[in-house]
């Protein structure tokens, strides 16, 4: 049973952060596609913006590493 | 490397100002600046003014324009074709010149004018071409005797077809043909033959029918079916033979007279330039003065110039950079080869200030270490170097395309480098292969030392742009914002080790030390930052965490070539699982490509530059010869 509750906890965390990130990304990437429209100059700083809300999933996925390794 | 600046004067007799500029033009080291503010200002109020430009100036200037506008409408007329470059001399000539363009206007313009109706009437006549192919094949088919008449007509449903042969079977009594055919457009193409006398009625069919009759222009209504194939296709190739000779004969006048106008419009927009830079000039009742910035390692040699051209009269001096000045000083940056294609990931922001740092060899000396730490797989790492070479090699004559292979290239040696700790080549395939273990750690399985070293590497980057933070506040003597970025580096450290002691990394007997520093430390930090300080204390150990990304996204390359190598041992065939295998090596090379990329600027730009890196810096503006502007150019006009 505590197996369980801590693969669920980590797939809690990793999950719940990864659709966060898709729900920021995907608003990011439709204004992104718009301003690319008038301004392709700023396609650099797009992809940065772009990359910003991965950091939730990254943490979350570090989470759900040190939950299913640390004791 | 921020070049350094100077603050610069030049001082001269008032007539000599056109001369000048046109030296400084020539040197293009120096920025002239509009406004006398920072200069000899408190002098400045009393006697210095706006140089105000006399009759003769206004008057060529005004000339200049003119001329090069009708240089402009001649250019507009000549095809784009390369020419030589003319050495000749402009200014003897600017009289023949003034005398001949107008001619030259009138007979390109009419060979244009002449072209352009060709092409256009070639044009409209190749709209038929596609409809006689056709209607040429089905005429083969016919024998042609004065007394049958031809009708062409197009057919948009093929299903129609039977229904016009019923129509016209009954108009005719059955005495008529319908052959039809595909045209090249892929619209079905029809040719009705009936006996003469019968066209009007036909077409009186066709328009009930709702079929349209192939029209042809009026200058081909006396001529047969046959004879208005055979017309058109003389007509057409006569047309563009004519139009072939119209463009020869407009490539010799651009490559006879093309350069020489060339060279007359570039040294116009140099007088031009100069009369215009004089606004930005001051005079007193007899001297010029002209204020402006220009790199510290050129002022001896343009003072040199200046005193060599003039005996003397003119003089250059530097002047002391004061602090109000900071804000105002042009920023140039120079950088050594190896940095240079790393300037391409700075453009993507604002220059920084004078006083602050040049990001590039920040980026040039950490952007492949990280790359090489997130990637870290020998076998990819080689692969990426092969194609950087090739891409170096292709596009030599692009920068764009050149830098950015320069810098996969450096990148990629660093994963190669960072592979070979890892003991990764293709995932776990060299272990496989070969018996290739990690030096250091494999990544797949210590997550947790991994993590650790991401963020050690995110302290030791995060303090560094702290410390250029204080650096630069030290420069521009703001002592209490110094004595806050020196507290913030302080109280991170603090933080951390004792996160570390709680955790057992440390020895727990370090624990009560730490939180006694924290306590000291707080109080001062509010003294120095301010209320919000310590939301900038924990927006940068946010910030050092953000760097567990490295750990992260390295994880997800590794365990997706593990599992490349898996599912080809899987397949069970050696040709199928080659092909798996290759696969998706292939996705995880293309995306070990971009998301370290992207991440490592991410962290740079982000993370790190947010500590120290002051944007919104001028832009060194010097002024300029025409022809240096458009070196790359000079061969197209």
């Amino acid at each position: 049973m505590e197996k369980v509750l801590i693969a669920l906890c980590a797939a809690l965390a990793i999950g719940i952060t990864a659709l966060a990130t898709a729900w920021a990304q995907s608003r990011i990437g439709a204004s992104g596609a718009g301003t690319l429209a008038e301004k392709p100059e700023l396609s650099g700083t797009i992809i940065i913006l772009l990359a910003i809300p991965e950091t939730m999933v990254i943490l979350g996925f570090v989470v759900a590493a040190m939950i299913l390794t640390l004791k | 490397m921020i070049v350094e600046m100077s603050k610069v004067e030049i001082v001269g007799p008032k007539a000599l100002l056109q001369d000048v500029i046109s030296v400084l033009q020539e040197s293009s080291t120096f920025q002239i600046e509009p406004s006398i503010v920072g200069f000899n200002e408190r002098v400045g109020r009393k006697f210095i003014r706006a140089f105000l430009p006399d009759e003769k100036s206004l008057s060529e200037r005004l000339f200049l324009e003119d001329l090069r506008a009708r240089i402009g409408e001649l250019f507009s007329y000549l095809p784009a074709v390369t020419v030589r470059k003319s050495y000749i001399e402009p200014r003897p000539i600017i009289e023949t010149i003034v005398r001949t363009i107008q001619k030259h206007i009138d007979i390109c313009k009419k060979l244009y004018q002449e072209k352009d109706a060709l092409q256009r009437e070639a044009s409209e006549l190749k709209h038929y071409a596609v409809f006689l192919d056709a209607m040429e094949s089905l005429l083969k088919g016919v024998k042609e005797t004065p007394d049958i008449d031809f009708t062409g007509i197009t057919i948009k449903d093929i299903k129609t077809i039977g229904h016009l042969r019923d129509a016209l079977a009954s108009l005719t009594g059955g005495e008529f043909d319908l052959l039809t055919t595909t045209a090249q457009d892929g619209s079905i193409v029809g040719l009705i033959t009936t006996g003469k006398g019968e066209g009007e009625r036909i077409k009186s069919l066709l328009r009930d029918e709702q079929v349209p009759e192939f029209t042809f222009p009026p200058t081909f209504d006396a001529l047969t079916l046959p004879d208005k194939v055979k017309y058109l296709k003389k007509k057409i190739s006569g047309l563009s033979s004519e139009s072939e000779s119209k463009r020869k004969e407009m490539e010799s006048f651009a490559g006879r007279w093309a350069p020489i106008y060339r060279r007359v419009k570039e040294w116009i927009d140099d007088r031009l330039y100069v009369i215009r830079a004089t606004a930005s000039a001051f005079e007193t009742r007899q001297c010029l003065f002209i204020c402006g910035w220009m790199p510290s390692k050129d002022v001896e040699k343009v003072g040199r110039r200046l005193n060599d051209r003039f005996a003397g009269e003119v003089v250059l001096e530097t002047r002391e950079m004061i602090e109000k000045d900071l804000d105002s000083v042009p920023v140039v940056l120079r950088n050594p080869p190896y940095f240079q294609p790393f300037e391409m990931f700075v453009r993507q922001l604002p220059l920084p200030r004078y006083t602050s740092f040049d990001p590039t060899p920040f980026i040039g000396i950490f952007f492949p270490v990280f790359f090489g730490m997130i990637l870290g797989d020998a076998g990819y790492g080689l692969v990426l170097i092969a194609l950087s070479l090739v891409l170096m090699k292709r596009f030599r004559t692009k920068k764009n395309i050149r830098d950015a292979s320069k810098i996969l290239f450096i990148s990629s040696v660093y994963s190669v480098f960072f592979g070979v700790l890892y003991g990764e080549f293709f995932g776990d395939l060299g272990y496989r292969l070969f018996g290739f273990g990690p030096i250091c750690v494999e990544r797949r399985t210590a997550i947790l030392p991994v993590i650790y070293f991401a963020v050690s590497v995110g302290v030791a980057h995060t303090t560094l742009g702290l410390s250029l933070g204080l650096i630069t506040s030290l420069r521009k003597r703001e002592k209490r914002e110094a004595l806050y970025r020196l507290l913030n580096i302080l109280m991170i450290f603090c933080i951390l080790a004792l996160v570390a002691a709680l955790f057992g990394i440390f020895p727990d007997l370090l624990t009560r030390p730490f939180i006694i520093a924290i306590l000291v430390l707080a109080p001062l930090l509010f003294f120095a930052g301010g209320l919000l300080s310590p939301l900038e204390l924990i927006k940068s150990v946010g910030n050092i965490f953000s760097y567990v990304r490295i750990m992260a996204i390295g994880l997800t390359s590794v365990l997706l070539a593990f599992v490349a190598n898996n599912f080809a041992g899987m397949t069970g065939n050696i040709v199928l699982g080659t092909v798996v295998a290759v696969l998706l090596h292939l996705l995880n090379l293309i995306l070990g490509v971009f998301s370290p990329s992207i991440h490592a600027l991410r962290l740079h730009y982000v993370e790190f530059f947010s500590k120290f890196l002051e944007l919104g810096g001028r832009r060194f503006e010097p002024l300029i010869k025409e022809n240096k502007k458009e070196e790359e150019s000079w061969k197209k006009y």
